[in-house]
């Protein structure tokens, strides 16, 4: 799959040759460990950085470049997993055999040199007026969060269910810890991340390795750092009462959020079962959930399980009528019920299979699923592959589906929904 | 078996239009894992006036027909389609829009099999009263998701406001009263006038050996009847020039207000080469005026009247067609002035320059070789197009020669104030 080299001690190039596809795609991903404050410096830094540079002061002339290029595209975004926080910078553009003479991949680099390599700062500071638009964009954005219902009740049950741990850290981190920063205390996180961060560079496309390395080593070389182990996933999962939680908002359909708490993580040895025991849960349209939820009783559009593996979470989300709580909130627990006494088909699991391996191979077809999908598995394993995945999918059993149902708890049921008045 | 190379793109296409009438378009895309394959007919939303197949007289059904037949099509006598999809280990879905309904498969094994569930499921209808009460409620649930998204309220209330009689305002998935009429009477009708092969298209792209599979679908296709094409007669009433409702605000509890201007299109009877010259000439002044290398977006960026949702579009069909600009604002007045102004401004003094256009131009073509990555957007994309009588792989030369006086004409086409409208959300007042 990707080829790696290292760069620097912390500094790893994964380079994955291919024509299949019309553009070449690269993507650098700085890593450090999550909380809720830096969370907040990194995402505004990600759109300071985006929008401005020293060669490129203003948007316009920094977006007119990219246009010239063919449309270029280059931003940058957050993310987190497990307890680390990721800003990428991600680009793509148009394969040089296209426009013969036009040295486009080069001239890329350059464009990702301005961006990473010539902030526009002036005595240690960025300026003022970049950074109290991208704090407000980031703090809107944090509260838009109140617009999405589905969204919304995600983050509650997430609160409620694991208060204060990365499970419920935004990526984007609190509009508090937005409105903090200053001028200064960014720099710091700049040099903070550039000089410290584990730093992992992709490349997929028609490339020539030893371009690229040279390439990297004049545009954006990259330091030395100290390689430090994020910490692990620590879990409790012993569960003494359900907690019901109940909200209400200016809406019209029932969000239940069922949260439930699994010992089984990414990092476990039963974690690829765990994902079988998610697919015939409800994670595809052949699923107890999707089969009675929502054919045989009518009651839901939609009614999904999902394995947060890196928060050992599975968690089940349904748009219902809001009068119906209870009897969705049986329903769901019946299905779970059916999975842990071994009420399971051979038909079902080899569906879940199936549609698991379809969904992985599938992935190949985006240079972006590619790189996401390696980021994450080459913790497990730096030689992973797609087939090897297959393989451990396909000797998942019967009584292993059964034995990961067993694990798992009902830890919190929360309902958003309409307030009295407000529902019809 | 026709094949057309696109040398530029190093892409090519199969085509054949069988015996009875169904488009089939191959594309095989090297490297790629993955089969994509949509079947899709020229039937959607607005399609809610036609004579039926064999009959003289005009007739309407209930609106949100077309989303819900959609979902009747994946329910058979033996069960779920989706469990057949399933085994195959092929991701199956489908979507209905204002002009068309596409059912769909992803597979990366068992292709045949998969194509042969496909055709089979969408050319076997099987609707009784029992199965269409139902899906009442689970279509009703869809609606009221839909309800509760503010954006989605925005987008639709915009159109919902430019037009007085066409359809197109009329809501995909219909109302919650309007899906309680549908019967499987009504289901057969649409489904006997619209899903005839000669009215659909078939597009497999990916990882696919054109050959065996055009046999493949040929061979099915030829052991099934159907009845005689028709020309399907449909009728649309007429549509006045100006917005119909020129402002309209709605109250959500929203964290900060939405703003969306609807502009209008006043040609929107074109098709092939005509409509798609129109088409990307207008996306072109949109991303001049409203970009990011806008003076607007500079300035209304700098004054914080946009937010990171602030997006604008330009859509076309054949009979309606509009532009939109729109973003999450905490001052929208200021904002819906100063887009005014611009739209303005423009028609005052062209605000284009060559080395606008040049550069716009290449951007385009960019834009449009890294969407050919996608073989969900080549699949979609290429049917919207044929079925607009255009053709996708005209992207490129056409944006390579597309003139400035293009570009003039396409934007009088949404710069009359008479068509405009203004939908806002705005936060329930403390």
């Amino acid at each position: 799959m990707f080829n790696k080299t290292k760069l620097q001690n912390g500094v790893h190039l994964y380079i994955r040759k291919t024509k299949q596809f019309k553009t070449v795609n690269v993507t650098i991903k700085w890593k450090a460990p999550l909380e809720q404050k830096t969370a907040s410096e990194r995402t505004v830094l990600a759109n300071v950085l985006e929008e401005s540079n020293a060669q490129y002061p203003t948007l316009s002339t920094m977006r007119k470049a990219l246009d010239e290029l063919y449309g270029t595209v280059l931003y940058t975004d957050v993310s987190k997993r497990s307890a680390e926080h990721t800003v990428s910078l991600f680009a793509e553009c148009v394969n040089d055999e296209y426009f013969e003479g036009e040295d486009i991949f080069k001239q890329l680099w350059q464009l990702i040199q301005a961006v990473v390599f010539k902030p526009n700062v002036k005595d240690g500071a960025f300026n003022q007026a970049v950074i109290e638009r991208e704090k407000r964009n980031v703090r809107d954005r944090i509260r838009s969060i109140y617009d999405d219902k589905t969204r919304y009740a995600q983050k509650r049950m997430l609160e409620i269910m694991k208060p204060d741990q990365p499970a419920s850290i935004s990526a984007y981190g609190t509009e508090e810890a937005v409105a903090s920063i200053s001028k200064e205390s960014l720099y710091q996180t700049y040099e903070q991340m550039i000089n410290n961060d584990l730093i992992d560079i992709y490349v997929v496309g028609d490339v020539n390795e030893s371009e690229i390395i040279a390439q990297i080593k004049e545009f954006i070389p990259f330091g030395a750092r100290e390689v430090k182990k994020m910490s692990a996933e620590q879990h409790d999962h012993s569960v003494d009462k359900v907690k019901t939680v109940r909200e209400q908002q200016d809406m019209k359909q029932g969000k239940l959020h069922l949260g439930f708490t699994t010992p089984v993580s990414f990092h476990h040895p039963d974690y690829n079962k765990m994902q079988i025991m998610n697919g015939i849960f409800g994670g595809f349209a052949h699923s107890k959930l999707f089969m009675n939820v929502r054919e045989k009783e009518s009651m839901a559009y939609y009614a999904n399980s999902a394995f947060s593996s890196h928060y050992g979470i599975v968690y089940v989300t349904a748009g219902i009528d809001a009068d119906l709580e209870g009897k969705a909130v049986q329903l769901i627990s019946e299905q779970l019920t059916a999975l842990q006494q071994g009420d399971i088909t051979e038909v079902e699991l080899n569906q879940t299979v199936a549609l698991l391996e379809n969904s992985i191979l599938g992935a190949n077809d985006s240079a972006r699923s590619q790189i996401e999908i390696y980021d994450q598995y080459k913790e497990l394993d730096e030689n992973f592959t797609a087939e090897k995945l297959i393989e451990k999918w396909q000797s998942v059993t019967l009584e292993d589906v059964k034995e990961m149902a067993n694990t798992i708890q009902l830890e919190v049921v929360y309902l958003l929904s309409g307030k009295e008045g407000t529902s019809k | 078996m026709k094949e057309v190379i696109f040398d530029q793109l190093q892409e090519k296409i199969y085509t054949e239009t069988l015996d009875n009438g169904l488009k089939v378009v191959i594309l095989p895309k090297r490297g790629y894992s993955k089969t994509f394959v949509t079947f899709t007919t020229k039937y959607g939303s607005i399609d809610r006036t036609f004579k039926p197949h064999g009959k003289n007289e005009f007739i309407t059904v209930p609106d949100g027909i077309a989303h819900f037949l959609e979902h009747k099509m994946f329910e058979k006598e033996d069960g779920d389609v989706f469990q057949k999809f399933g085994l195959n280990g092929a991701s199956a879905n489908a979507y209905t829009t204002f002009g068309r309904t596409a059912y769909l498969f992803s597979a990366t094994n068992k292709v045949m099999e998969n194509t042969k569930v496909l055709l089979d499921f969408v050319q076997q209808p099987y609707f009784t009263a029992q199965t269409v009460d139902k899906e009442k409620g689970i279509i009703a649930q869809e609606i009221t998701m839909y309800d509760d998204q503010p954006d989605w309220r925005l987008y639709f209330g915009t159109i919902e406001n430019l037009y007085k009689e066409h359809p197109v305002k009329i809501d995909i998935a219909g109302t919650v009263e309007s899906i309680q009429d549908i019967t499987a009477e009504h289901l057969y009708t649409c489904y006997e006038t619209f899903y005839h092969p000669s009215n659909m298209l078939l597009f497999v792209v990916g990882a696919v050996n054109p050959e065996e599979m055009m046999a493949f679908i040929k061979e099915d296709q030829a052991k099934k009847s159907f009845n005689q094409p028709e020309p399907i007669e449909r009728q649309f009433p007429l549509e006045t020039k100006a917005a119909d409702i020129p402002e309209r605000i709605l109250t959500m509890d929203v964290s900060k207000p939405k703003l969306n201007i609807g502009m209008k299109c006043t040609t929107a009877e074109q098709q092939g080469q005509e409509m798609l010259e129109t088409e990307l000439s207008a996306n072109l002044v949109l991303d001049n005026l409203f970009g990011r290398t806008s003076p607007f977006y500079e300035k209304a960026n700098g004054e914080g009247l946009v937010d990171e949702s602030f997006s604008y579009e330009f859509s076309m069909e054949e009979g309606y067609g509009f532009a939109m600009v729109g973003s999450d604002t905490e001052e929208p007045d200021k904002l819906e002035a100063l887009i005014r102004r611009t739209i303005k401004e423009a028609k005052e003094s062209w605000p284009v320059t060559d080395e606008d256009l040049e550069r716009m131009r290449r951007k385009k073509i960019g834009q449009f070789m890294r969407s050919l990555n996608s073989i969900e957007f080549i699949a979609n994309q290429y049917t919207r197009y044929e079925f607009n009588e255009m053709n996708l792989f005209d992207v490129v030369p056409t944006l390579e020669k597309l003139s400035m006086d293009k570009l003039k004409t396409a934007f009088a086409t949404f710069s009359d104030d008479s068509s405009y409208t203004i939908f806002k959300v705005l936060p329930p007042t403390v």
